[in-house]
């Protein structure tokens, strides 16, 4: 089993939503994130006073998948979530060593 | 109405009463009233970093509060009474009247007579009960009991610190405010207004500020910024990381001070009569210029070139203050002069003023001096010159055969030949004359001068006192936490209550989220099912 983490723009999560569900994915996480990559981030004016703000708003999307599903979910999150502009984002995947459903107490590729 | 011929029957007003002058009275003490809590309360506490909101809410009601019990129990015959040595205004056999000890004469002496009045409650049922009576008003009698009058210029006297607030947050001590604003308004703001509305020294020579202009605004902006050069700068840290909690909140309660304002310069005429619709009118005009301006210089001539809210928030309040002295003293067009010419130049100081000595140096946290204090004293200035002698506060009434005529101009009346002129104010652009420009500038320094001076001395006494005025870095760097033990957006799922309060403390020893350990400890009559009554 693998944990795709994606660091996404926040109005594409309906699109990257979608397509996860037309792929059989079961289940997401989502967290409202702050960050920056290599676009930076943005001014901001109070009351005549500027601000540098560098983290821009992102949203971070978990998906557990089995093995064999990866590379699939992670064109799929990378397609829809593309802009084309720079601050579109990252995924990565890291390998999980188990997993648990909390109501069945099911193990494995069962709990996904 | 049923008339009883020869018996006594009971009556709700006494016959000096009108019930539209004092319901309009209460009305617009209750408006600017809410302009302090919850307009300016809400405002500040949204502009200001989440950490220190409760502290400027706590600071807020408190202030509100000591000025209320202070002003009722000597403040208010302090601005608004007999004057307290020698001669000067007092009544006589009910009517205010200007008198003279023998033997004195001269400026000095006559300054000082007209200078403060003599304090003392107005608790009494006399008090509270009789018909207002102050050299405020010596043209017509009012129509309201003194408590109409005193809680109107209350809850003025209680804006102004408040107002100043803006300067000294973040970093002033909960207990020296508590100390300063009572002193405050004792010292500073009774003494204004004594000068310029209670009868007066500046009153009597003709200065004039409708709804404090110069007693209010630009006091206040003075008094903020000596404060807050006494006090030092907020942390670093806060400075660099200044920003609102809030603009949502902000907006509501700038809204609140806006339509509050109403109260403000509509209840200063002291009648519900076409001089307060026109100052209501005008108010409106002034502001909506004020935000108008600011929004386009904004977009046209700052760095960023954006149309800022919170720049519209700055103009509405130039527009408005700049409006307070003139309110019912200019016509409508005078009106949209002077908002505009206070939202440029304020905007202006605010952009390049604040990085010139003594401007750049000084921790004015809100900027009250810019939107305050110099929008104040433009406004006073601008009376000498859009002041329209036909804006007509006080007129003369006169009885023809279908009965009374009120004449619209001053030389309506004048030919009529009346003996009485209307009360209206003679401006530069008008009649020519720059008398009355003369007498607003000779208030301003005055007022100027004693805000400065005696904030200054203010600040150093209650530093004496608590040793210091300004909290520890320590207890800065975290804010209302530290200060009060509140914070302003807690988080309920984080805490768990372990002690204190006089409520719903049955269950906690029980620990976890136990439904029975609740039923158990709060049953619900008639459903206790275990022998109970």
């Amino acid at each position: 089993m693998k944990l795709i983490v994606a660091v996404l723009k926040p109005f594409k999560l309906d699109d990257v939503k979608e397509t996860l569900k037309n792929l059989g994915v079961q289940g997401m996480t989502l967290t409202e994130a702050q960050g920056f990559g290599r676009q930076r981030g943005h001014t901001e004016v109070y009351r005549g006073a500027e601000y540098e703000v560098d983290f821009v708003p992102k949203i971070r999307v978990e998906v557990l998948v089995d093995d064999g599903q990866v590379d699939e979910v992670v064109d799929a999150i990378v397609t829809s979530a593309s802009t084309g502009k720079i601050g579109d984002g990252k995924v990565w995947v890291l390998p999980v060593e188990a997993v648990v459903r909390v109501r069945t107490g099911e193990r494995g590729s069962e709990a996904l | 109405m049923i008339h009883l011929i020869g018996a006594a029957s009971y009556v709700p007003y006494p016959s000096w009463l009108n019930p539209a002058d004092n319901t309009w009275q209460i009305t617009a003490a209750t408006f600017v009233g809410l302009m302090s809590l919850p307009g300016l309360a809400v405002l500040y506490a949204s502009l200001v970093p989440k950490k220190w909101a409760v502290n400027v809410l706590a600071m807020m009601f408190a202030g509100f509060a000591l000025v209320m019990v202070a002003w009722f129990l000597w403040e208010y015959k302090l601005g608004f009474g007999d004057t307290s040595i020698g001669g000067g205004v007092r009544l006589v056999n009910g009517v205010v009247t200007q008198t003279q000890n023998a033997g004195t004469t001269g400026t000095l002496t006559h300054f000082f007579e007209n200078f403060l009045g003599k304090p003392g409650p107005v608790t009494s049922a006399f008090g509270e009960q009789a018909q207002a009576s102050s050299a405020a008003n010596t043209i017509i009698p009012f129509h309201f009991p003194t408590s109409s009058l005193a809680y109107f210029q209350f809850v003025f006297a209680a804006i102004t610190p408040l107002l100043f607030m803006g300067s000294v947050l973040g970093r002033i001590k909960f207990s020296a405010w508590c100390l300063l604003v009572p002193l405050w308004s004792t010292c500073v703001y009774t003494v204004d207004a004594f000068l310029l509305w209670g009868g007066g020294y500046f009153a009597q020579e003709g200065a004039l500020d409708f709804s404090g202009g110069y007693v209010i605004h630009m006091s206040a902006g003075v008094s903020g910024f000596v404060a807050a050069w006494c006090l030092g700068p907020r942390l670093l840290r806060d400075r660099q990381h200044a920003l609102p909690n809030n603009l949502v909140m902000a907006a509501v309660g700038a809204g609140i001070l806006w339509l509050g304002w109403n109260g403000f310069n509509g209840g200063d005429p002291y009648y519900a009569g076409a001089s307060a619709a026109a100052a209501v009118v005008n108010t409106n005009l002034a502001t909506a210029t004020g935000v108008l301006v600011w929004i386009a210089m904004d977009a046209w001539l700052s760095k960023e070139k954006k149309p800022t809210f919170l720049g519209g928030v700055n103009g509405m309040i130039c527009g408005l203050v700049g409006i307070t002295p003139c309110a019912g003293w200019v016509n409508g067009l005078g009106a949209i002069y002077v908002g505009a010419i206070c939202t440029v130049v304020v905007w202006i100081a605010w952009n390049y003023l604040s990085k010139v000595r003594p401007f750049s140096k000084v921790d004015d946290a809100l900027g009250v001096i810019y939107t305050h204090g110099i929008a104040g004293l433009l406004g006073g200035l601008l009376l000498g010159i859009f002041g329209d002698p036909n804006m007509i506060e006080y007129g003369c009434g006169h009885l023809t055969a279908s009965g009374q005529v009120i004449a619209t101009s001053q030389a309506t009346y004048l030919t009529a030949k009346g003996t009485c002129v209307p009360f209206g104010v003679n401006g530069l652009m008008y009649t020519g004359s720059a008398h009355q420009l003369w007498e607003q500038a000779r208030a301003a320094v005055w007022v100027i001068f004693w805000s400065a001076l005696v904030t200054f001395i203010l600040m150093k006494l209650i530093g004496l006192v608590l040793r210091g005025t300004r909290y520890k870095d320590e207890i800065l760097e975290v804010g209302d936490l530290a200060i009060h033990g509140e914070e302003a957006f807690p988080e309920e799922t984080l805490a768990t209550r372990t002690g204190g309060g006089a409520f719903a403390m049955a269950g906690l020893d029980k620990g976890g989220s136990s439904a029975a350990a609740a039923a158990e400890d709060y049953p619900v009559p008639g459903t206790d099912t275990g022998g109970g009554s």
